[in-house]
């Protein structure tokens, strides 16, 4: 398995040498590769541990304004912004996952998503991060002294390297026997406990992984956009996410990446052809609810979702 | 005593009368997750969708009270349809599809919504003009009208549940659906029905509340959460909570914005539902095991 993440990573790292590639696309790319990133955190706990998470966009926003407050105030050093939002994100995530995790199903997912309206209501009425129109106009960031990371090139390496790290982490935690614990909780938390795992521990660290993850995303969003406002956090963004998820299927790590990036182009390409998009979009996501249940990658049986199954 | 008759006496009404409309919202979304077990995430459009064809038939003919029956029963009608061609065919899925669905299904009729109306805020004149002297202040006339029409709606559906065959065959589907398949009643029909109903209800609070907030194809969004935020306080498929806990809502935030400004109220009305969740996980009237 490993050879064909390295070839594919190889693959997408020759992107930007492609001859006569357009600026737009690869800002595209950039972007397709971030919503992969988020769709695949989170997949960690919609996936592995069966935890639907509506509040990812609190997390993803977090530490879009953790970098934008920071560029804003001319601390450009691109260390200082992820340390800050991985700070932030952190303190936040612990909270919410704490409360959550404590609750089952449609609870969790409805926990987690009133925690991030909080959020983004905050951010939404507070002048000093700019209200309902964010943080607008940052400067670029600096890899360190001298070297800013102002071209669209360097911006999509950026988010390569992200996402191979990330990559990276969600396989080695799927793979261990942490995760081999997470799957036991979605297939069965009860008897999991039985066994004698501390469950909500187990939920909480898999929230953790996923948050922090997010929120590094979301930290290094604003390094390519120059903005950060309250959009990013509402709860329909939280919503695009899950969708990504689904559409690359459950439980895959690399479906919901190309799920990400499926739905960024999709959304993207649509906008630019026809003013009716959201139709399109919403056309699409019915469609794969209908006949591609299991998502682009997915099993072909239904991930084993007891806690959300009606009445278990 | 006059802050009481002219500030907070004038305002707990105003929450009541928005409660009451939230609660008829509320309530279709609880009987549908009871019923289908799906969150219906195009709840909201729904209602917008209410707002608009009650324009469009007040355009057509002048009427406001015409619009009231024929809005709610166009909205049925697509959501008879919507619920035939798409939610039918996954009845037996996880409810986690049912939510993708319907989200989808959101984006689709707000944008359809955008595209035939516009995107511009606009409003419909209220049928009832004029106010009335109440209990030492003047209360208008059309906000008296919404709280009794809601009022007689809730009872109505009160009615409907606990007296009517139809009520209790969806009462009894809600307890076991197989078990009423078995015993010969048809319901794949009740299901349509069932949500063509509370598509309806949904259009008529849409309808109802237009000459008193704005009508845009957004206006679903922030409402669908209030409404989950109900759903949840009273307990999932509660429906006695789910109106318990819209009128609690309505007026807890029509007091708050009393005294604090609307980014306070948001935060407490969330703040509530969080400590409601933390320490009565199943709201006021959950039953347990539901989704967990």
């Amino acid at each position: 398995m490993a050879w064909r993440a390295l070839a594919a990573f190889a693959a997408l790292a020759t992107l930007p040498a492609l001859p006569g590639l357009p600026t737009y696309y690869l800002l595209l790319a950039f972007d397709a590769l971030l919503f992969g990133a988020i769709a695949m955190s989170l997949d960690l706990l919609m996936g592995y541990t069966g935890l639907v998470s509506f509040g990812h966009a609190a997390f993803y926003g977090l530490g879009a304004y953790a970098t934008a407050i920071l560029l804003e105030r001319g601390v450009l050093s691109v260390w200082a912004c992820l340390g800050a939002a991985l700070v932030v994100v952190g303190l936040y995530a612990a909270i919410v996952s704490y409360f959550a995790t404590a609750r089952r199903g449609i609870y969790f997912a409805l926990l987690t998503l009133i925690f991030a309206e909080v959020v983004y209501t905050f951010f939404r009425y507070t002048q000093t991060f700019g209200g309902s129109d964010g943080i607008q106009g940052l400067p670029d960031a600096l890899l360190w002294r001298g070297v800013a990371i102002d071209t669209p090139r360097r911006k999509y390496y950026l988010v390569l390297v992200y996402l191979a790290a990330a990559y990276a982490i969600c396989r080695v935690v799927v793979t261990s026997h942490f995760g081999r614990v997470l799957v036991a909780i979605r297939e069965n938390e009860d008897r999991a406990r039985f066994l004698g795992y501390n469950v909500q521990r187990y939920k909480m660290a898999a929230c953790m992984i996923s948050a922090l993850l997010t929120g590094t995303a979301g930290a290094i969003y604003p390094i390519r956009s120059a903005f950060a406002t309250p959009d990013l956090m509402l709860w329909t963004e939280s919503g695009e996410f899950i969708i990504s998820v689904m559409i690359g299927g459950l439980g895959t790590l690399v479906g919901p990446i190309l799920g990400g990036a499926f739905f960024t182009i999709l959304r993207d390409k649509a906008s630019s052809f026809v003013d009716w998009y959201f139709i399109v979009i919403g056309g699409v996501l019915v469609l794969i609810v209908l006949f591609m249940p299991a998502g682009l990658l997915g099993v072909r049986r239904l991930v084993g979702f007891r806690q959300w199954r009606h009445g278990a | 005593m006059d802050y009481l008759v002219t500030v907070l006496l004038p305002q707990l009404l105003h929450g009541l009368v928005f409660g009451a409309a939230l609660g008829l919202l509320a309530l279709g979304l609880t009987v549908v997750f009871g019923l289908l077990g799906v969150m219906n995430f195009a709840h909201g459009e729904l209602y917008m969708l209410g707002a608009y064809a009650g324009i469009a038939v007040v355009g057509a003919t002048h009427s406001f009270w015409v619009a009231l029956i024929l809005a709610p029963l166009l909205v049925a009608a697509l959501g008879a349809v919507t619920e035939v061609a798409t939610l039918r065919p996954i009845y037996r899925r996880a409810p986690l599809y049912g939510l993708i669905l319907t989200f989808g299904l959101a984006l689709v009729f707000r944008e359809g919504a955008r595209q035939i109306w516009g995107g511009d805020m606009r409003r419909i004149l209220p049928p009832v003009t004029g106010s009335t002297p109440l209990l030492g202040m003047i209360y208008p006339n059309y906000r008296l009208f919404l709280l009794g029409a809601s009022s007689v709606l809730l009872l109505a559906i009160w009615l409907f549940f606990t007296r009517t065959r139809a009520g209790v065959l969806v009462r009894a589907a809600v307890q076991d659906a197989e078990m009423l398949d078995g015993l010969g009643v048809n319901v794949p029909r009740l299901f349509t029905l069932t949500f063509a109903g509370s598509a309806a209800l949904a259009a008529l609070a849409g309808l109802l509340l237009a000459p008193v907030f704005t009508v845009y194809p957004q206006m679903g969004v922030e409402m669908i959460l209030l409404a989950f935020i109900v759903v949840i306080l009273g307990g999932m498929g509660s429906m006695g909570g789910s109106v318990v806990a819209a009128l609690v809502i309505g007026t807890a935030q029509s007091l708050f914005s009393l005294w604090m400004n609307p980014q306070r109220v948001a935060i407490a009305i969330f703040g509530i539902m969080i400590v409601v969740l933390i320490i009565r996980p199943r709201g006021f009237f959950g039953r347990e095991g539901i989704l967990e």
